[in-house]
């Protein structure tokens, strides 16, 4: 599924620009610039960070001006209106030019992408209808119709709109759904234009109307599925969209296949993911700087993984920097011993710590990126990064931070508990108090030197 | 009980400016890592970090000296690593002061069956029930190993309120004798300055007591410990006025466990310097704001449409206006709260920079010698100028040291 894009600041042809594409018909990668009026220009292929609640998880706005290069942020209209049903959400009486930005305190230069539903969505129990889809706010689901979906977009002013878009999150459609799906995203792309006198982007069969009639109208395109990319009709007005990706990836060979198509913008979950179990991404295109120290981790192989652990106790008092030769604000600052002991004390601190690493390592794989493309080079690299490294991100071993409730919705009775409790009863010591109470041999407790065995 | 030798000390203790009604001093402490100024709040890392801030954030909210507890550290990441990675300091990264507690006190509150001998904190093993010990040589020379610029002895705490007042005894003159140990372990008396800890409960001829036997043995800094248990405001004010009335001018007085913004003002009228507390940050994280007319409580659905800043005038970098600001408003932060920790990180920038500012503006008044009427104007903010709702015990201690909130 693909859908427009609505930029809601400049009159098109100055929103972007293709650098390096000479001809429209043939499917490679491309260089691009995006620009949007009082925002930082973003060069392509790039990333957009995903919010929550319109915060990137973990990173206060001071620590994304200071610590990251993230150029926008994916905004997900769900997270702000979950007082709809009781009245006007806060968010729509916020003051100012660009609530949206003002609302969630957004560093000015960073370009907001409003999207009806965050990425990675919930899967909805209902279905969508002809006029709206379900959203999940943080009280449940809800009924989004397109109507009110365009009104938040005029109000809330973000930098770039997604059109709403008729996606069964979480279950593969059969044909007769895709029709509809082509349908009535057409439907709501049309509506969504007619309402503004700018601009916007949708699946195959829908993809040829779109180059036919309302090409003029949208200013980009969205992708929830990036295997239509191949089957773009190959007509200039639509090649000069910029092309963003809701495809999720879940490792950076599925970001290089994607840019290879010519996809400009992604999102990218598994940055998220990653900070969260404990991993520190540790890839590099298409190599690594120095090869002698990440093969000494004890790999085995000569194959390497694309981030670390910090969790384990391997890194208890090393004073490396997470990834080596890293230039971000935790590497240079820090080291692994302390993201260890962070994860290992459940210190929200070792998530904000991962998380401005892991966004950096992301940036430095862009600019990379753009680089061997700008060099000619992006086929050979691949096949390089290929054989340097593994295809999927390691498994987690830590906890991570607790579990949010609107990230997930009950699939049943008798499921687990997602979170431990913080605290047990009374007296009833051992049982919830994290970490407080030590759960190690006497022996290992002697060792430590935090006391010694006696008799009684 | 004997006196000990006199001991050096990694400090030094300036005394600029008296209140010339109250007992409030205004001085400038320089430790190991640089000078702080006097009064003091101090913030607790806990587990080397201060609830998700970047030492950098902290540091931006004009802290120079932070807590972090032993206990926990001796858990995690324990002697042996902190010993590898080279202390406390490099451990988190933080370039400024550090003062560590004993583990004592979370000793006795954490463990099941731990109890007090004269040997030290006997425990049984929660993972295989081997009998333990922790004894004062044991705390020394850890927060040796954690490398903190003030460390504490280790001392026998008893809730001030146990009417047990033969046991009190017993852990008061124990805790001197600990003292004792703690100097005799303390390793590095030149780089590290070790605090006794005054005991001796709500009893005020014990505490003097406490007093004279601590003071003989002239540790670079003494703190009034085992309050802040639950006792009456009023029994509080009376012990920390006692102590500060027997203690030597030019050391600095620190008591333990206290953080509510008028008992800071009102400790530091009675003649204490240091004061550490996790409140502010603690409240943080349940969306509690604190401001000077009062704790804001921001999930309050009152707030979800209030576009105004957290605290208006307020200079922290989520309220200030112009350049740098991050234009944080209270919608946001109840938008936040509960649900993402970066509300929690924000809030807990907004009430550290409170605590600091509000010890700024108390020294900048001693050193003016206004601080009675700052004294006046705080309570007045604070309960909306309604002299009915101002706390019994603070109008009470205030007039022993010669401000009359009423007048």
């Amino acid at each position: 599924m693909a859908t427009a894009l609505k930029n809601l600041e400049d009159p098109r042809g100055h929103f972007f620009d293709i650098v390096d594409l000479f001809d429209t018909s043939v499917v490679t990668p491309r260089l691009g610039i995006l620009r949007v009026k009082g925002r930082q220009e973003l060069e392509t292929p790039n990333f957009f960070a995903i919010s929550s609640r319109g915060v990137v998880p973990h990173l206060t706005p001071d620590v994304i001006s200071a610590s990251t290069t993230i150029g926008g942020v994916h905004m997900a209209l769900e997270d702000f209106i979950e007082r709809a049903t009781i009245g006007t959400p806060p968010i729509m009486k916020c003051p100012g030019p660009s609530p949206l930005h003002t609302f969630t305190a957004l560093p000015q230069p960073l370009i907001t992408l409003l999207a009806p539903r965050r990425t990675p969505a919930v899967s909805a129990p209902k279905g969508n209808s002809n006029t709206a889809i379900s959203v999940f706010p943080s009280t449940g689901f809800q009924v989004l119709s397109n109507e009110s979906y365009i009104s938040y977009i005029a109000k809330l002013h973000p930098d770039i709109a997604i059109s709403l878009a008729d996606v069964p999150h979480g279950s593969s459609p059969g044909t007769k759904r895709v029709a509809k799906m082509g349908d009535r995203t057409q439907e709501w792309v049309t509506e969504l234009l007619k309402s503004k006198n700018n601009e916007q982007a949708v699946q195959y069969e829908y993809l040829n109307q779109l180059a036919d009639e309302l090409a003029d109208g949208i200013s980009g395109l969205a992708f929830y599925d990036s295997d239509l990319l191949p089957d773009m009709p190959a007509t200039t007005t639509l090649s000069r969209l910029p092309r963003l990706s809701l495809d999720e990836p879940s490792s950076p060979r599925q970001i290089l296949r994607q840019v290879s198509l010519g996809m400009d913008i992604f999102t990218i979950p598994f940055i998220g993911f990653a900070t969260e179990a404990g991993i520190a991404l540790t890839f590099r295109f298409p190599r690594p700087v120095l090869e002698e120290p990440l093969i000494s981790e004890g790999i085995g192989s000569s194959v390497l993984p694309l981030g670390i652990d910090m969790s384990s106790k391997a890194h208890t008092a090393s004073l490396k920097p997470l990834s080596t030769a890293c230039t971000c604000y935790t590497c240079t600052t820090h080291h692994r011993a302390f993201l260890q002991h962070l994860l290992s004390a459940d210190e929200m601190l070792s998530w904000t710590l991962l998380q401005i690493h892991n966004s950096h390592v992301v940036s430095e794989f862009f600019i990379s990126i753009r680089e061997s493309v700008r060099n000619g080079k992006f086929g050979v690299d691949c096949d390089e990064f290929a054989r340097t490294y593994e295809s999927e991100l390691p498994g987690k071993s830590g906890q991570g931070p607790r579990v949010r409730g609107y990230h997930f919705k009950s699939e049943g009775p008798g499921e687990p508990k997602k979170n431990k409790a913080a605290w047990g009863n009374l007296g009833n010591f051992g049982h919830g108090v994290n970490g407080l109470i030590p759960d190690e041999p006497a022996g290992t407790l002697e060792d430590k030197g935090f006391a010694e065995k006696v008799d009684i | 009980m004997a006196a000990a030798k006199s001991m050096p000390s990694a400090l030094d203790f300036e005394l600029v400016a008296r209140c010339s009604t109250t007992k409030a001093r205004a001085a400038i402490l320089t430790l190991p890592h640089g000078p702080v100024l006097l009064p003091l709040f101090m913030p607790v890392a806990t587990q080397a970090s201060l609830k998700g801030l970047t030492p950098e954030q902290l540091e931006g909210t004009g802290c120079r000296l932070c807590l972090n507890n032993t206990y926990h550290l001796g858990l995690k990441p324990g002697q042996e690593a902190l010993e590898a990675v080279g202390g406390a300091h490099k451990l988190q990264g933080w370039k400024h002061n550090i003062l560590t507690d004993s583990g004592g006190f979370q000793m006795v509150s954490l463990l099941k069956l731990a109890n007090i001998t004269e040997e030290g904190v006997r425990f049984l093993s929660p993972h295989d029930g081997t009998p333990m010990l922790l004894t004062p040589e044991h705390s020394i020379a850890l927060q040796n190993t954690i490398g903190s610029d003030i460390i504490m002895q280790l001392d026998d705490v008893l809730v001030t309120t146990s009417p047990d007042t033969k046991r009190m005894r017993e852990a008061m003159e124990r805790s001197v004798r600990w003292l004792d140990r703690c100097i005799a372990a303390h390793k590095n008396p030149t780089t590290q300055n070790l605090f006794c800890i005054i005991q001796g409960g709500l009893d005020l001829e014990m505490r003097e007591e406490c007093c004279r036997e601590m003071i003989a043995r002239d540790t670079p800094g003494i703190a009034i410990g085992g309050l802040s248990g639950g006792e009456a405001k009023a029994d509080y004010c009376r012990v920390v006025n006692t102590c500060t009335g027997l203690l030597p001018e030019l050391k600095p007085r620190y008591v333990m466990g206290i953080g509510y913004p008028e008992d800071l003002v009102v400790s530091t009228a009675l003649g204490a310097d240091m004061f550490d507390c996790v409140w502010p940050t603690r409240t943080a994280r349940f969306g509690d704001a604190i401001t000077k007319h009062g704790v804001l409580k921001l999930r309050s659905a009152k707030y979800c449409d209030d576009f105004g800043p957290v605290e208006e005038g307020c200079g922290c970098v989520c309220c200030r206006k112009g350049e740098g600001s991050l234009g944080v408003t209270r919608a946001f932060v109840h938008h936040l709260a509960a649900k993402e920790t970066v509300g929690a990180h924000l809030l807990t920038i907004h009430n550290v920079w409170y605590q600091l500012a509000l010890m700024r503006s108390v020294r900048e008044s001693i050193i003016e010698d206004r601080f009675p009427a700052f004294l006046k104007q705080f309570f007045a903010d604070l309960h909306g100028g309604d002299k009915a709702k101002y706390p019994d015990w603070a109008v009470e201690a205030l007039r022993t040291v010669g401000v009359d909130l009423m007048m």
